[in-house]
């Protein structure tokens, strides 16, 4: 198994988690917990995709250091409530508070953020067509949109931050974004990718059942690649990592393919969140340090 | 590649005289890489010798240039654009430079967020937000709704309070493209930002919106527009509003968002327990059917949950009815 460990950032720095790639010259050494170089620092995202790729992997996290984690993303959140990628700074978004959220949740410790603060945030991204934007004022998008409703529920405050009315308005909004596939704004075009993001709302919502499925999976298929396999965002289109993970999770949710199911909220198999709800009952808090 | 590097009369680091006192770093990825990256030599090249000042935190000219040559390789890189905009303050260099940098990088990159956010801190930098609003409105006229573009704006607008001709910009946009949602929202933006929503603002904006509609009845933007300045008013009531549904209805406009909207006045009028409500009711049961059936046949499990829900909100507010 790969190890994501040379890429982790521990220690008592605040730029505790994981670094994308090693790309900053750090050495591949499996003994030694990685002590980090000049310009060198975790990212969110990453930090996000290594616990879950780890999981993914059966792995029980014993040995990431999770206090260090916690504490790299606390210093993350801004006064606004959202959260920046990295320690050294950088824009900051839907994106990342999605991903911070999912980090708390995996290491099943909230302590780091402040909910009530996310919940404010994302209230704030709600835009005037009930739609969620990146950031308050921007235009609703299917990425954001997704991003702050799964936070939510993994926060489990969905329905103490959005009214019913905000509910519904959110609902009709998403239900909308459906032409054939899902499109991420109005009036522009379908993309596999909002098949999951808008689909995924929607579950979260508890009104898939108003997809229209044969449109939609009928959509995810046709951006197939004929040639060398995988999706794309549209059809006759080069095929990527993301849009075959999305249109694969996009598929898995709406049912009909033997895909495992997914878990809305983190886009992880539920088969890997089980494995994660069962180190979450028999591990002990913050009891492994590297 | 060789040829690639050739041609253009490129010399690799490794062989330039004024880098022999640095040592190449390599990226270690172990003996066992997954999913490893196909680095060009150019690519490799560079980033070893990036690596290399990087670690030292080398603060330089040449550390300088070699930034732009990582970035060219990878405008992704944040690392690179941190180590960047360190040099640019301890160097000293010129900022209106380093802008017309980033714009050479927009250029090619538009929706990079790397870019955006390194311009945002020049910006902050220099305390001069001159350029925003056009360099912002260039990338829009290559792409309208690229949502970088309109981020940077707001914050630009919102931060240094320039809201002076935004209006005038959104309906020129609307003009050229009464679909495009990216101006719908911005349009939103400055009324809400400037103005504020007063009776006098929300009728302009509701008397505009209806005449983009009648040009384009089936356009989603217009009529998110509409109810979202009318968010907290009785819409059923509001001036005209109900007599333009009814006229473009009678008119024989189908469109899914003039029959989403008369229904839901007809559920204000039933949840109201208005003296309309019995004919609101059947009136919204038969728009329900026929969205379902005909007009937006895709959403129609959505259509028939709406057609449930007002029949459930009549019978609980009208309780004398059987």
């Amino acid at each position: 198994m790969f190890m994501a460990l040379p890429i982790f950032l521990g220690g008592s720095s605040d730029v505790g988690g994981f670094r994308g790639a090693s790309f900053l010259g750090m050495p591949f050494d499996l003994t030694k917990r990685s002590a980090g170089v000049c310009n060198d620092c975790s990212h969110v995202a990453m930090t996000y995709t290594a616990l879950a790729t780890l999981l993914i992997l059966g792995d029980d996290l014993s040995r990431v250091d999770k206090r260090s984690v916690l504490q790299g993303i606390k210093k993350l959140q801004l006064a606004d409530g959202s959260f920046a990628a990295t320690a050294l700074g950088s824009e900051s978004d839907m994106r990342f508070v999605y991903c911070a959220c999912c980090v708390c949740y995996m290491l099943n410790d909230w302590s780091p953020i402040d909910q009530d603060r996310v919940a404010q945030f994302i209230l704030k991204c709600q835009n005037y067509d009930y739609g969620i934007g990146q950031r308050p004022y921007l235009e609703a998008h299917g990425g954001s949109t997704f991003c702050a409703l799964a936070s939510l529920v993994l926060m489990g405050r969905l329905h103490t931050t959005f009214s019913p009315a905000r509910v519904e308005g959110l609902k009709l909004w998403c239900i909308r974004r459906q032409q054939t596939g899902f499109q991420g704004r109005p009036n522009k075009p379908t993309d596999t990718c909002y098949s999951f993001w808008i689909g995924a709302t929607l579950h979260l919502l508890e009104c898939a059942s108003w997809v229209d499925k044969l449109w939609n999976t009928s959509f995810i298929l046709s951006t197939q690649s004929k040639h060398v396999g995988g999706f794309a965002k549209w059809p006759d289109t080069h095929p990527d990592p993301l849009h075959t993970y999305l249109g694969l999770s996009a598929l898995s949710l709406s049912g009909d393919l033997e895909l495992h199911p997914v878990h809305a909220a983190l886009n992880i198999s539920q088969r890997t969140v089980q494995w994660l709800h069962h180190l979450h009952t028999t591990t002990p808090p913050h009891s492994h340090s590297m | 590649m060789a040829e690639e590097t050739a041609a253009e009369g490129y010399v690799p680091y490794r062989s330039r005289p004024e880098w022999k006192d640095i040592t190449p770093v390599p990226q270690d990825d172990g003996p066992n890489p997954v999913v490893s990256i196909a680095y060009s030599e150019k690519f490799r090249d560079v980033y070893d010798y990036m690596r290399a000042v990087m670690q030292r935190d080398e603060m330089s000219e040449r550390a300088f240039a070699l930034t732009a040559d990582a970035i060219d390789c990878n405008p992704s890189n944040y690392s690179v654009w941190h180590y960047r905009r360190k040099l640019v303050q301890a160097l000293g260099k010129d900022l209106r430079e380093e802008l017309k940098f980033t714009v050479s990088v927009l250029r090619e990159q538009a929706k990079n967020y790397q870019v955006w956010y390194h311009r945002q801190k020049l910006v902050e930098l220099l305390g001069d937000p001159s350029e925003e609003l056009v360099v912002t409105r260039d990338v829009l006229r290559e792409d309208s709704k690229n949502y970088h573009a309109w981020q940077h704006r707001q914050w630009a607008m919102a931060t240094y309070q320039r809201w002076e001709g935004e209006l005038e910009f959104v309906e020129q946009l609307i003009g050229e493209d009464v679909r495009n949602n990216s101006a719908w929202n911005q349009r939103y933006f400055v009324v809400t930002h400037t103005s504020s929503l007063t009776d006098e603002v929300v009728r302009r904006e509701v008397d505009y919106t209806l005449g983009n509609i009648s040009k384009a009845p089936n356009n989603e933007s217009a009529w998110n527009y509409l109810e979202g300045v009318l968010r907290g008013q009785r819409l059923r009531t509001y001036p005209g509003l109900l007599d333009s549904c009814e006229a473009m209805y009678t008119k024989g406009i189908r469109s899914p968002f003039l029959l989403g909207l008369m229904v839901t006045m007809c559920e204000e009028e039933i949840a109201d327990g208005g003296p309309k409500a019995a004919e609101c009711c059947s009136k919204a049961t038969e728009l329900c059917n026929s969205l379902a059936t005909s007009v937006d046949t895709i959403r129609r499990n959505y259509w028939d949950y709406v057609q449930r829900r007002v029949k459930q909100t009549y019978q609980t507010t009208v309780p004398t009815a059987v």
